[in-house]
């Protein structure tokens, strides 16, 4: 699924590891959400959205909007 | 097999460690048990299993590692790899089986199903950790 995870990061000057270290996840996990190979939990989501205080919806783009 | 950098991860090598030593220490010790004292009965039955016992608990360490790692996407990582692995070994071992009642191809041990698993499993997740990257 598309999403806006590197430019969000990028504009808080982080790294994978950074925001692998906010999210109490891998830097691969970063990495496979970035990329978007992976999608997460509706769990994990929510934590993505409330760190950088955005909506899910503003963050990922399933392509049906 | 497992994250390392996880404390799930490093719980799983603190368990997966000594189960290994138990292990080797098993194998060794019903090998010479067999060779020195022949035993027979309940007792060679029970000596027979006990090397099975230790493998018995590495498959307890990777479920233990599964309900305990916290980041889900290493979970589904190795949750696709076991599936992998799983489906190869028993593919692989169902051709074999037909080869063995049919061609006489030479008899396959059945303790070896579980190796066989981990090392198709070790394999899958070269595979499955590169469509991630």
């Amino acid at each position: 699924m598309k999403n806006r995870l590197k430019v969000l990061r990028a504009e808080r000057d982080w790294s994978q590891a950074d925001l692998a270290d906010r999210l109490e996840v891998s830097r691969q996990t970063i990495n496979a959400l970035e990329t978007g190979k992976y999608d997460p939990s509706l769990p994990l989501a929510f934590r993505i959205a409330r760190l950088f205080g955005q909506s899910i919806e503003a963050i990922f783009d399933d392509g049906q909007g | 097999m497992t994250n390392p950098a996880s404390p799930a991860g490093r719980r799983y090598i603190k368990r997966f460690m000594p189960v290994m030593a138990v292990y080797v220490v098993t194998v060794l010790g019903v090998s010479w048990a067999f060779n020195s004292t022949e035993p027979t009965g309940p007792v060679a039955w029970a000596l027979a299993a006990a090397p099975a016992l230790p493998l018995l608990g590495i498959i307890w360490a990777m479920g233990m590692y599964l309900r305990e790692e916290a980041d889900e996407f290493q979970r589904n990582v190795l949750i696709e790899s076991i599936l992998w692995g799983l489906g190869l070994t028993m593919a692989g071992l169902s051709v074999w089986g037909f080869l063995e009642i049919y061609v006489d191809a030479p008899k396959l041990p059945t303790f070896l199903a579980f190796p066989l698993f981990c090392g198709a499993m070790g394999i899958a997740q070269a595979f499955v950790r590169r469509r991630y990257r």
